[in-house]
């Protein structure tokens, strides 16, 4: 069984700033590290490993440095990674980054689950996923709060909606999104750290892959952002409420006849 | 010629329609002026009445499709279904409510459609015939604005609660439509379990009583719960709090919670962050009471008491008796 897991690097804090003179996102000296959300499917996957003889591959697109958060996964014990690499894939939104994931998937081959993570926490989209599914025409089953396999070529899960749980059963291949409930994924050991640097690592570059090239990077996007700002939060004119409590509440009261909400 | 179509893709949460449905019907209804033509659309069973609950809210029209199929259906067979009907109708826009079930679908409706979405907003405008939305990143510390210029349908899911919902007097033109059910034969949802939830969530009450780890003793809990009921309202809390047993995450008012907008909040012990506050600072009114000064949560409130939580709220009960 072959297992491919998606994960992205993202910014090791989420309390990013903006530059007031670009007005672009200032991600200066932030580390990068593995999508807190791609651990529970990087989990996911060396669990199935514990009991099968499940291959895990760990896929990623982005530059060059997200080696970083490969290595990460495969300290974890993922087995190999492919870092998606190329300046044509730069700038994609959703759609153009699941048209490459997709591809990548179709030239490792023989794949026959792929997880995700809930989202990413820097775009906070969850859309890859979906996309990916779509693209190579397989079954997903997004937000799974448990997973396991039910037979030989067969995934069950559980998915939590607003007002349901589902319990659902695919046939393999398929795509798999997973909630953090899921599991606690689990720390680097300083042997599988190790083991890490000599587990195969492979660049697919653009001519690596079979890819129309109208489907790439930021000509391929049909999303723009175009305008990044920091929300400012509506500021109220605060009326104090002072001396006792019995005092302040008494104000209170009154504030709240006068807007007639008592 | 006639108007281009902006669709709402209405959700059904168990018998019901889905409350995020409404607050974006109205919100088209805002957005469309006499520019678009607002379509609700419903897939539903042969025995289903669901647009009952929209035509309330007074989208131009309702297209209803019908399948015994659909309450069950998966993304995939929900997605296929709603890339027939764009393709009939080439609307303009097409918005979801950013459920799980939304979040779901919309995806996979976008990638048949090789077009842009926007996840998880929280504002949504038009300029001239594109829409800006307003989409939050990096956990809500960052806004976005994020176009599709070029490609249509533009779609986007809209965060719950983000909206109001205003029933209008207008009514809507009912209407029907078909599809090829195309059944997916690898994936079956083999059991649904209705999530029993008889209380009304936080989302939805008018009157909040909101905890904070301030707040997070037995006795002001029992105090906040008097409060509540003295109140007509209900108790929401931050983060922290949902590690207690008495709290859940659907208790939760923030960024990874609810978004509400009572007409009135009552925040004990909660500190302000920003997580915390875009789920709650389009409340009607916002009053605040921290130990701390120079708390971030008294900038966003019209009354603000600077002291114990507890006292004061013993003092209010002391006060309604
Ligand atoms: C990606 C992300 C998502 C998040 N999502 C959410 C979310 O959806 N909702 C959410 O709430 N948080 C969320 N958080 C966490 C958020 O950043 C804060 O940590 C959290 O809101 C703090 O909760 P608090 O105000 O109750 O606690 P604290 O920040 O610890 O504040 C406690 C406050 O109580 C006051 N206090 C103490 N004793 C008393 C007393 N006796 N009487 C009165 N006041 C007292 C203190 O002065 C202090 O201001 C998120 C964080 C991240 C990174
Ligand atoms: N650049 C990427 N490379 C690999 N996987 C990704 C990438 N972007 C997103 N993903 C995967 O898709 C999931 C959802 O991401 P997003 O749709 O960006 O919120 C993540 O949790 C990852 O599993």
């Amino acid at each position: 069984m072959k297992i491919v897991v998606c994960i992205k690097q993202v910014p090791e804090t989420n309390d990013v700033t903006i530059d007031p003179k670009t007005h672009n996102l200032d991600r200066r000296g932030l580390a990068g590290v593995m999508n807190p959300f791609d651990k529970n499917a990087v989990e996911q996957a060396l669990q199935f490993k514990a009991t099968t003889d499940a291959q895990v591959v760990l896929l990623s697109m982005g530059p060059d440095d997200y080696a970083q958060s490969l290595r990460e996964g495969m300290a974890m014990g993922a087995d190999s990674g492919v870092l998606l690499s190329d300046r044509a894939f730069a700038g994609a939104d959703t759609l153009a980054t699941g048209y490459v994931i997709a591809k990548a998937i179709e030239k490792i081959g023989d794949v026959d689950l792929v997880i995700f993570g809930r989202q990413a926490v820097d775009a906070d989209t969850g859309q890859v996923g979906p996309i990916v599914a779509e693209f190579l025409q397989q079954p997903q089953i997004t937000y799974a709060a448990t997973l396991r396999l039910s037979g030989p070529n067969e995934v069950t899960a559980e998915r939590l909606l607003e007002d349901t749980k589902q319990t659902l059963v695919a046939q393999l291949p398929a795509v798999v999104s997973v909630r953090s409930e899921l599991n606690p994924p689990r720390y680097p050991t300083p042997r599988n750290i190790q083991l890490s640097f000599e587990k195969p690592l492979t660049i697919w570059h653009h001519d690596d892959l079979d890819l129309d090239d109208s489907r790439l990077g930021q000509a391929g996007s049909p999303t723009i952002v175009t305008k990044v700002y920091a929300p400012k939060p509506v500021k109220r004119e605060l009326t104090p409420l002072t001396g006792t409590p019995q005092e302040a509440a008494s104000q209170l009261i009154k504030a709240l006849k006068d807007r007639q909400l008592l | 010629m006639s108007k281009p179509e902006l669709w709402v893709v209405a959700e059904r949460r168990l018998d019901h329609i889905e409350p995020t449905t409404q607050q974006l019907i109205t919100k088209a209804n805002q957005l469309a002026g006499d520019r678009f033509h607002v379509v609700a659309v419903l897939l539903e069973a042969t025995t289903d009445h669901l647009e009952d609950e929209l035509t309330t809210y007074g989208p131009d029209e309702i297209r209803v499709v019908r399948d015994d199929r659909f309450p069950t259906a998966t993304d995939a067979e929900l997605a296929d279904a709603l890339k027939q009907l764009v393709d009939a109708a080439q609307p303009n826009t097409v918005l979801f409510g950013a459920t799980i079930t939304g979040r779901s679908i919309a995806p996979r409706l976008q990638a048949k459609l090789q077009t842009g979405l926007t996840a998880d907003c929280l504002d949504l405008r038009f300029d001239d015939d594109t829409l800006v939305a307003t989409k939050p990143s990096y956990g809500d510390n960052i806004m976005c604005e994020i176009i599709c210029p070029d490609r249509r349908p533009q779609m986007a899911t809209v965060r719950p609660n983000t909206f109001a919902a205003q029933p209008t007097p207008n009514g809507a033109e009912l209407t029907t439509a078909k599809v090829d059910f195309h059944p997916v034969t690898r994936l079956h949802v083999t059991a649904a379990t209705p999530v029993v939830n008889t209380a009304t969530t936080v989302g939805d009450a008018s009157r909040v009583v909101a905890l904070g780890r301030g707040a997070a003793s037995a006795a002001t809990i029992d105090a906040a719960t008097q409060l509540a009921e003295r109140l007509g309202g209900r108790i929401g809390v931050s983060r922290p709090l949902t590690d207690q047993d008495r709290f859940t995450h659907d208790d939760q008012i923030g960024q990874s919670g609810n978004t509400i907008h009572p007409d009135l909040i009552l925040n004990f012990g909660i500190s302000g962050a920003v997580q915390y506050l875009v789920g709650m600072q389009d409340s009607q009114t916002i009053v605040s009471v921290n130990s701390d000064p120079n708390a971030p949560i008294f900038a966003a409130s019209d009354y603000g008491y600077v002291g114990d939580a507890q006292a004061f709220m013993t003092a209010l009960l002391g006060q309604f008796a």
